[in-house]
């Protein structure tokens, strides 16, 4: 379905002639003709009017009733009248009617200044009220959730909220209850109301009915200022918009509209997270080793000391960078190791490195898909990646495009996905056989490219579960493919890579310029630290580097074993998210520096690190990111930064200075235009251009530059067969991490680990739901408690990745592996196994206590 | 015109009516049968279309027209027979299920015919419990003949019929809000449009219809269009289940052709009010319909007379008011019953018939002033054509309609009650019983 063409129309707004697209409602058309139409349900995000307020009735020519604009698309040659005595008159008794029992607790209310109701009582409304009557009353504040404070009196039942919960993030738990003038909103199980998304319907909420518990009562909005800026917790890269205080705290976030990117919603985590920015915890000064401790030290010691370590490791030093790092300071890590250090080692992907010919062609534009493109598509191929927990907003988009545009969703993953009730088709492979997967696919596609029998059976699917995907696909104009990094990782990754482009040859994607591939990658920025040379074979602009590195995984070997002696940790942790973790370990003790950039000390840094440097939140960064479907976005500076904290690209020129190539850069921009100047598919690129929403590099000029990279040909390698036993998959939460950990209102969120287990496993293990238990392999063990998921391949186990504790990497190595799991606890709470077990118990085996 | 014109209940008397061998031996099916086989889609619905049949279910809009409008095209069609009879007054779908469940079966196979239904739904009120027993069971009736299910009377046509009960909302009987309780949503109305002819149930074009609508269709297409228009004057064709409640001696169902007088119908077949009393006011069609007086009482009960006269005929439930109802209670009642049943989703009428409700108790509690009543008044010209659906207006016009019609009386009570009220704090001060009166409140 491709996007729609729009024509322009005139109609007439309260005697003036005005042109808008056709279809548009009359209350947004009106604001052509800066005719403002009052209301308080309306709001395209939620999907289809509800016309329940009321608030927007305008007088149509040739209509005998006063109609709701926020439900009329208007059309060519429409009469409106917005301010005839009989809308005014309606418009009056909205307004009346709405007061008659809210509250007017305007000068407690955190919404007051800020209101819709009060903006639109003041604007349209009587002045005065006739009713007399006691105002009906609610328990009040009530926490709906941990999150949200919800006052009912204040509520004017616009539908907003409930809307988003059944309509836009489908967890179902916000509905209506009673009815008439006793309705009111709560969750539908009277349980708290908790979803990754949540916060959303602090921002939809047209009066002070819902607030957040961490905004309540901190500010008046004369107090504050608005900063926009770029949420950097995950790929998603969000537009956000932060309420700041005394150009210091960050006080709230919410969403600022980029319907290119965020369609205007944020996670709860990008919502609060912002608190972990002004957490006590938080390091504010450098921090230099002094024997068995670490000192907080001067700016300068620190800088010499790292800069003197990392000089006599010269080429024997590696980098690791992660998360949020901005482009510019990938660019500029990449300038202090290639250029000061001499050393090629750096890398920024924890599962493996993506080969340079892969990494080119997965860039080119033809391939590529905007997020955008999500909206139209005909059919959705998720592959092997939970969108709500790896880029969350994503996840919304393709429940929008299946629920609104009728679009398909192909789900293709490990792991059950949240996504799998919208699906045509869900496939389930086994945990790490993405690449037999997608082989199959691509041969039930009728890719020529694809070999090898019984490709189901290597992927462990269910027979014929590929080819109903396939059909799916086959009938198909327009795919969007998203698809996680975690395919392209460990030994087999380059396989499986090109098993995908196998899929997007078969399926002419190349051909079709709205349909395309969108990589959910680990890290926030993976793909601008990508293109901007953070990578072991990669110079910046996916050149091929002068000298290849070693990968993530070699250098930890290469360290443990006395071959490299320098470690800069760029926003990373490889304890945290790095496979083996034991590898790791011994690489961190053996290597003689550890320089690391953090805003929290891990306690990987506490034991290692031999300098640390502070590093900025988001909210003090400037500088640029790039999001996985290309866009670059910019990251503004909104407050000063925090204690004796430093521009990040300021300390990284710093040391390239002191260890001998100091880059000619004297501000954050500059930093910037050399960048932009050395890739080349960025050329003449400016920040102006980038603005407030971004911009594609694919849809400029300059992405000609890109380095040539043909399609891959010929046969595709033959996967492996599945190794037998309880195969491991992890799966990553949004929860972990240290913002999570250091923003009080998200705490309670933070994961626990959990072994994920098919009923028939669990019943065959004797464990129930509940149950404490042992998952080993390869000599590692970690603790987690059972979660049976009936939807779940037998076969699979899944842990969470990142952890606090037991986290799964302790058993990941980067190929597909399997662990053995055995029972220490009974369930705490006495949940039993399931009552009635798909699968027989064999011989003599006991049944689990009920 | 005068007495009762019975058609649609021309077998009423005969015993097991109920039952399908009953029923088909007095012809029934016979309609069904000739639609499914030897008429095309397009001759049903031309017939149903000249015979005039407007829906019984209170807006009496044409049904063959609304059958018209359900658009081409091969996705999936529905019928719903609105069998949530939940106006105060009416009951006469109840008879039509409980005397004769098959004629509306087959009502619903010749509507679903007319709109190229597969899937029928009668919605029935949750109250209506040994209606629906009783529909289940002719509906079992049917399968086993065929008459219903894959390739109905041997034909091509394919028809699953569902008796769904409701859980006792008003609202439910707004085909909107039917459509939303029968997708398994809370019965909210939606918003129109799309109209249900277009987008109704699960998405589908639905064809909504009342149940006297669709039981009068066997006897349209048995006879033939002329037949049905001849009956009845004007716009306002064929003959109308009526029923009478209130201040009558014999209250009852009645069956009409629609133009007998209004005089006929209230003191020649259900005998008028109670000896030495008179008529103060009657509901045409239901609570909802604004009262009409003696002055009404010769005119034509057709939907045109109705209109002209500022109410409406409705589900023609006439509720009869004598001389001995004070206006105030009734008044009170009936706000009292639509704040009940007001979903809570549109403004005007979840906040106006609450504020209603509140003004009237104080009026008759003596705690109002004639200034009131103008706000009242207001309140309800407030309402009137601002809701999503037509519940709040179903409050604002009769209450609106009372104020109009006894403004004399509402200021009566409001002096009475204030003058009792006023007597009472006397009564209570001279009793010695001043500290008690101070504690309990307002003056």
């Amino acid at each position: 379905m491709a996007r729609p063409q729009i024509k322009e129309i005139s109609f007439e707004i309260d005697g003036r002639e005005v042109r808008a697209p056709e279809g548009t409602m009359l209350v947004d058309a009106a604001k052509s003709g800066d005719v403002e139409i009052p209301y308080f349900c309306y709001e395209p995000k939620l999907g289809q009017p509800v016309g329940a307020c009321r608030m927007c009735l305008v007088e149509i020519e040739g209509m005998p009733k006063l109609q709701t604009s926020c439900s009329t698309p208007v059309k060519d040659g429409m009469v409106i009248n917005t301010t005839s005595d009989r809308v005014k008159s309606a418009q009056n008794a909205i307004v009346e009617f709405l007061l008659i029992n809210h509250p007017l607790d305007c000068p407690v209310c955190d919404k007051g200044g800020e209101c819709p109701l009060q903006d639109i009582s003041y604007g349209w409304g009587g002045g005065k009220s006739r009713f007399i009557e006691p105002k009906r009353h609610f328990r009040k504040p009530l926490e709906l959730s941990p999150l949200v404070a919800i006052d009912r009196e204040r509520c004017i039942l616009c539908y907003r909220c409930v809307r988003f919960s059944q309509e836009v993030a489908e967890d179902y738990q916000l509905v209506f209850l009673e009815r008439g003038d006793h309705t009111y909103v709560g969750t539908h199980d009277g349980r708290p109301y908790v979803g990754p998304f949540s916060g959303n319907i602090l921002d939809l909420c047209p009066v002070g009915a819902l607030t957040s518990t961490a905004y309540r009562f901190r500010a008046r909005p004369w107090d504050v200022e608005e900063a926009g800026s770029l949420c950097t917790l995950c790929p998603s890269q969000c537009n956000v918009q932060l309420t700041i205080r005394d150009d210091s705290k960050v006080l709230r976030a919410f969403a600022r509209d980029n319907p290119e990117v965020d369609d205007g919603w944020l996670c709860d985590k990008g919502r609060f997270g912002y608190q972990a920015i002004h957490s006590e915890e938080r390091l504010r000064a450098p921090m230099v080793r002094d024997g068995s401790m670490l000192r907080e030290a001067p700016w300068d010691h620190a800088l010499e000391q790292a800069a003197a370590a990392l000089t006599r490791a010269g080429a024997g030093t590696a980098a690791l960078a992660g998360g949020a790092t901005t482009n510019e300071e990938a660019f500029l890590l990449g300038h202090l190791m290639r250029e000061a250090l001499g050393s090629p080692h750096l890398d920024a992907r924890a599962g493996g490195a993506l080969d340079p010919q892969q990494a080119r062609v997965l860039a080119r534009p033809d391939l590529s898909a905007r997020v955008s493109d999500i909206d139209h598509a005909d059919v959705i191929l998720v592959v092997d990646t939970e969108l709500v927990e790896e880029a969350p907003i994503l996840d919304l988009r393709v429940r929008k495009a299946a629920r609104r545009n009728n679009a398909k969703v192909v789900t293709l993953t490990g792991r059950p996905s949240s996504l799998d009730p919208n699906a045509t088709a869900a496939v389930r492979f086994a945990p790490g056989a993405a690449e037999a997967a997608l082989s199959a696919l691509a041969a039930e596609l009728g890719s020529g490219r694809a070999t090898g029998s019984r490709l189901h059976s290597r992927a462990g699917c269910e027979p014929g579960a590929i080819g109903a995907a396939a059909e799916v696909l086959r009938a198909a104009g327009d795919v969007v493919v998203l698809w996680g990094e975690r395919i392209s990782d460990g030994a087999r990754g380059a396989s499986a890579v090109d098993a995908l482009l196998a899929v997007a040859g078969a399926l002419g994607i190349v051909d079709r310029p709205e349909s395309g591939l969108i990589e959910v990658p680990a890290a926030t920025n993976a793909r601008g630290m990508r293109e901007a040379g953070v990578a072991p074979g990669l110079a910046p602009g996916l050149t091929d580097a002068p000298e290849a590195g070693m990968p993530a995984a070699e250098i930890a070997g290469a360290l443990g074993a006395g071959e490299l002696s320098a470690l800069i940790l760029l926003h990373e942790d490889p304890l945290a998210t790095h496979p083996e973790r034991r590898r790791w370990q011994t690489a961190l003790d053996t290597a003689a520096t550890v320089i690391a950039f953090t805003d929290f000390v891990t306690t990987a840094l506490r034991d290692y690190a031999t300098v640390i440097f502070p590093a900025e939140s988001y909210a003090e960064k400037e500088g640029t990111l790039t999001h996985p479907d290309g866009r670059l976005q910019r990251v503004r500076q909104a407050i000063g930064h925090q204690g004796q904290v430093r521009p990040e690209w300021s300390v990284l020129a710093e040391l390239a200075g002191r260890c001998g190539a100091r880059p000619d850069v004297r501000s954050a921009p500059q930093v910037t235009q050399k960048l932009f100047a050395t890739v080349g598919f960025l050329d003449g690129l400016t920040l102006d251009e980038i603005g407030g929403k971004g911009v594609r590099w694919q849809d400029r000029d300059a992405a000609s530059n890109l380095p040539r990279a043909e399609l891959p040909e010929g046969t595709l390698e033959v996967p492996p067969e599945l190794p037998e036993g309880m195969r491991l998959g992890t799966v990553p939460s949004l929860w972990a991490g240290t913002t999570v950990e250091h923003a009080p209102s998200l705490r309670f969120l933070a994961p626990v680990q959990r072994a994920e287990l098919a009923p028939a496993d669990a019943h065959r293990l004797g464990v129930g739901s509940g149950d404490e238990v042992e998952v080993a392999a390869g000599g590692q063990r970690l603790r987690a408690t059972v979660a049976l998921r009936q939807a779940m391949q037998p076969g699979s186990v899944f842990l969470v990745s990142g952890t606090a504790d037991n986290n799964a990497t302790a058993l990941t190595n980067g190929v597909p592996r399997t662990v053995e799991i055995t029972k220490t606890a009974g369930a705490v709470n006495g949940a039993g196994p399931p009552a009635a077990a798909p699968a027989a118990p064999g011989p003599g085996a006991q049944p689990p206590p009920v | 015109m005068t007495g009762q014109l019975k058609k649609l209940t021309a077998n009423y008397d005969e015993p097991d009516l109920h039952r399908m061998e009953v029923y088909e031996r007095l012809g029934g099916y016979g309609s069904a049968r000739k639609a499914a086989l030897d008429m095309t889609q397009e001759e049903v619905l031309d017939q149903l279309e000249a015979s005039g049949l407007r829906g019984r279910g209170g807006a009496g809009f044409s049904m063959g027209k609304k059958a018209s409008f359900i658009p081409e095209g091969t996705m999936e069609k529905y019928l719903c027979c609105n069998a949530d009879e939940s106006e105060p007054g009416a009951f006469k779908d109840r008879v039509l299920m409980q005397r004769n469940p098959h004629q509306l079966i087959e009502g619903c196979i010749i509507g679903a015919i007319a709109a190229q239904a597969t899937r029928a739904f009668i919605f029935i009120r949750g109250e209506y419990e040994t209606q629906a027993k009783m529909l289940d069971a002719a509906v079992t009736e049917a399968y086993e003949k065929g008459y219903l299910g894959s390739g109905i009377f041997g034909s091509q046509t394919d028809l699953e019929l569902v008796v769904h009960r409701g859980q006792g909302a008003y609202i439910c009987g707004e085909e909107s809000a039917l459509l939303d309780a029968l997708e398994g949503k809370r019965g909210n109305p939606r918003l129109k449009p799309p109209f249900p002819a277009n987008q109704g149930l699960y998405q589908g074009p639905t064809l909504i219809n009342n149940v006297e609508t669709l039981c009068n269709t066997p006897a349209i297409i048995e006879h033939g269009p002329e037949w049905f228009a001849a009956m009845g004057v004007d716009k306002s064709t064929g003959t109308k289940m009526v029923s009478v409640s209130g201040n009558v001696q014999r209250a009852g169902n009645f069956e009409v052709e629609l133009g007998i007088p209004v005089r006929e119908i209230i003191y020649g077949l259900a005998g008028g009010p109670p000896e030495g009393r008179d008529l103060k006011c009657f509901f045409p069609g239901g609570s909802s319909a604004p009262v009409l007086t003696k002055e009404h009482l010769d005119l034509p009960f057709t939907y045109e007379a109705m209109a002209e006269a500022g109410s409406m005929l409705g589900t023609a439930s006439m509720i009869v008011v004598d001389d001995s109802q004070p206006i105030v209670p009734l008044a009170l009642n009936l706000a009292g019953f639509y704040r009940h049943e007001s979903c809570g989703k549109c403004v005007p009428c979840r906040e106006g018939t609450n504020w209603t409700v509140h003004m009237l108790e104080r009026i008759d509690q003596g705690d109002a002033t004639p200034m009131d009543l103008e706000i009242m008044a207001e309140v309800q010209t407030n309402i009137i054509g601002n809701c999503l659906c037509v519940l709040g207006d179903s409050m604002a016009m009769p209450i609106g309609s009372m104020i109009k019609h006894f403004r004399g009386e509402f200021e009566q009570h409001i002096e009475a009650a204030r003058a009792a009220r006023d007597r009472e704090h006397i009564r209570a001060f001279s009793a010695g019983e001043l500290a008690a009166a101070g504690e309990a409140g307002p003056a």
